[in-house]
């Protein structure tokens, strides 16, 4: 869990700001320190310094939301035998995620297995809320998540469970940090935009 | 690869049971009488024995929905009751704790979720919406302002002499001329057919299981409702959004007049806002132009679907009608549609702005919306925030509804036409909300179970069934 600093962030000025790092870094690493110092540097010249598109809120009951994309990290314990199960199943799509294209929501999806394989740490980058969809989930792709973490994850409720969204929330992380370079484009925007750069592109290359 | 499946309710094949019509409200099943008018009351419960000696009192004239498709009743009366109007009746703590947790908020609650902000925010709406002083709502509706003025009595005769019943709110409401709304739309046209509850209108899309609007039943998950408890709080009752909308009418002629360069024009741009024109005949079946013996003919003024109109060309898919009732439109998304329905019950209040006025006169106009269903969350909730008042489930970035989102200004509304779409821009807010609550709408055995708590009761010994 994140320490709790007793002054809130937003009400320390920019130079305590500078200060508290300052003192937190001094007693760490030499690079860190120095590089800290270049940031610092960066940051006072107004060279990197703007206000962000967006700030990082609540993607609604847990995790955190840029703009109109939000983050979910989970880490569950594999069931026995789930990291073979997990390759098996990586293998077997050889790259084919077209069930997951399908659902037309879904930035990234990343599988990784901790602690000696005996954890599985699955981390997604999405669109707008998972929670009001989980319903036409299970009832237009009633296999598309249970394939992905039944049998995998230990004690994964399965879809059709009214159990399903208690479970992710109980084993979901929320970031500390996160940085998106577009939070203003969700997957169908980047679509769309990627048709029309085509249409633009050959429009182009026509009157040239 | 995964295939999608069709419908949710694909699954199962058995019919869902006859309803219980005579336990169950008529304002849940019955379309509103025509011509109607009729009258919105809200009371606010000081006292809970004074409550449930309201309510012993009214409840033989709460209406129930046998024979609803004949209407044969003059006028009728549906209760429903607030989070905080059942915790005032002295409904035990278990049985609130159950009821989900959008209920127990409240509409102004969930005002994050609504994308009610701006002028549409709670802290604009008219009092008592959005207050603790909503308990109990009676929607009230007539043929006649006689029959209307019957009821009303029934219901003033209920709590006249019971000093910690207090009415808070009344508000009339009645057809227009041609049964058109404020905006000069023929409404009301449509609505899902409940399976059970009796013959399907000629042109309606698949029936819908009747446990997405009355609990007890199946449902299109194949659950039946389970909360709230016990049993005899929630057989044959729902939820209820009650939405209240100003309509600016000047505003939506002026927007018009803006972006057409003629009469013929204004009504081409309004109907593709709509999805039908005024007459009610549906863009898809009459592309160019309003064909008001289509409009007017009620076999055939719901017989479509979009399967034709993939594209958009003839209705498109930022039109209201596509949004809020997408019908085959989203066939191929990750979107079950026959999960997110509700019943609408839609009545209109105040005077039609006269043909051909572009200043606003200042009065009040628009319409009031009973929304029904037995999950708000994924009925109302997601039709309001995922397809009103957003427009990525069209690939239409942040474009929302051009009629009833929460448009301030800035709002875009797509036409899809070959070759070149045409965007309007500075969509105007042209429906204000003017309040809303969420409530519960129990059957009639229901009522009497609330209406017989005793006082001892209240204690928390409800247990789960």
């Amino acid at each position: 869990m994140a320490t709790r600093t007793v002054t809130k962030p937003e009400d320390q000025t920019f130079e305590q700001k500078i200060q508290r790092a300052r003192e937190l870094y001094a007693t760490g690493s030499e690079v860190g320190k120095a590089a800290l110092e270049v940031l610092i540097r960066d940051l006072k010249s107004g060279t990197s310094r703007r206000e962000p598109a967006t700030r990082m809120s609540s993607a609604g009951r847990i995790g955190n939301r840029q703009g109109k994309v939000s983050e979910l990290l989970v880490i569950a314990p594999l069931a026995p035998g789930g990291a073979e199960r997990l390759r098996a199943m990586l293998e077997l799509r050889d790259g084919d995620f077209s069930d997951t294209d399908k659902v037309g929501t879904v930035h990234d999806m990343r599988f990784l297995l901790l602690d000696n394989e005996t954890k599985m740490l699955f981390a997604t980058a999405y669109d707008g809320d998972w929670d009001p969809y989980i319903d036409d989930f299970a009832a237009k792709i009633p296999d598309g998540l249970d394939v992905l973490f039944g049998g995998i994850w230990e004690g994964w409720p399965g879809i059709h469970s009214p159990k399903v969204k208690d479970w992710i929330v109980s084993h979901q992380i929320p970031a500390v940090g996160w940085y998106v370079a577009h939070p203003d484009l969700t997957v169908k925007d980047i679509t769309r935009l990627k048709r029309l750069g085509k249409a633009v592109d050959e429009f182009l290359d026509k009157v040239q | 690869m995964l295939s999608l499946k069709e419908s949710a309710g694909e699954a199962l094949s058995t019919p869902s049971p006859a309803l219980e019509v005579s336990d169950i409200q008529a304002t849940v099943l019955r379309p509103r009488p025509k011509p109607y008018c009729g009258e919105y009351v809200i009371l606010r419960v000081g006292n809970a024995e004074q409550g449930r000696e309201m309510l012993r009192r009214i409840l033989p004239h709460v209406a129930p929905a046998d024979e609803w498709w004949v209407p044969s009743l003059p006028g009728w009366l549906g209760i429903a009751f607030t989070f905080e109007g059942l915790k005032a009746l002295g409904v035990p703590q278990s049985s609130l704790d159950s009821f989900p947790i959008e209920f127990r908020q409240g509409m102004a609650a969930r005002a994050e979720t609504l994308h009610d902000f701006g002028a549409n925010a709670p802290a604009n709406w008219e009092y008592p919406f959005g207050t603790p002083d909503v308990h109990i709502a009676l929607a009230i509706y007539a043929k006649t302002n006689q029959d209307l003025q019957e009821v009303l009595d029934i219901a003033r005769k209920s709590h006249h002499d019971l000093p910690q019943i207090s009415v808070v709110y009344r508000m009339e409401f009645g057809e227009l001329p041609e049964g058109r709304n404020p905006f000069g739309f023929k409404d009301g046209l449509h609505n899902p057919h409940v399976e059970g509850s009796g013959p399907a209108p000629a042109g309606t899309e698949a029936q819908v299981k009747a446990g997405e609007f009355v609990m007890s039943y199946p449902d299109e998950k194949g659950e039946t409702a389970n909360v709230p408890i016990p049993l005899e709080l929630r057989r044959n009752g729902t939820f209820v959004a009650i939405r209240k909308f100003h309509m600016n009418v000047a505003a939506f002629r002026r927007y018009l007049r803006a972006e057409a360069s003629s009469p013929e024009e204004e009504e081409l741009i309004a109907a593709k806002m709509v999805g039908r024109w005024r007459s009610g005949a549906p863009l898809v079946l009459a592309p160019n132009h309003d064909d008001p013996a289509l409009g007017a003919d009620g076999n055939r003024n719901n017989d479509f679907s979009y399967a034709n109109d993939m594209k958009g060309l003839s209705c498109p898919f930022s039109a209201h009608i596509r949004r809020v009732n997408p019908r085959d439109a989203l066939k191929d998304e990750v979107v079950a549609v026959n999960l997110h329905h509700f019943l609408r019950r839609g009545t209109n209040y105040g005077s039609p702005l006269p043909e051909g006025v572009l200043e606003d006169d200042g009065a009040e106009r628009g319409g009031v919306f009973l929304l029904i269903g037995a999950y708000l969350h994924r009925q109302f909730e997601f039709i309001q925030s995922q397809w009103i008042t957003d427009g990525n489930f069209i690939s239409h970035g942040t474009e929302q509804d051009p009629l009833i989102g929460n448009n301030d200004g800035e709002g875009v509304f797509t036409i899809p036409r070959a070759p070149v779409r045409r965007r309007l821009k500075g969509v105007p807010r042209f429906v204000s909300v003017r309040g809303g609550e969420y409530c519960f709408m129990p059957g009639l055995r229901a009522l009497r179970w609330i209406a017989d708590l005793k006082p001892m009761m209240e204690a928390d010994n409800v247990r789960s069934r």
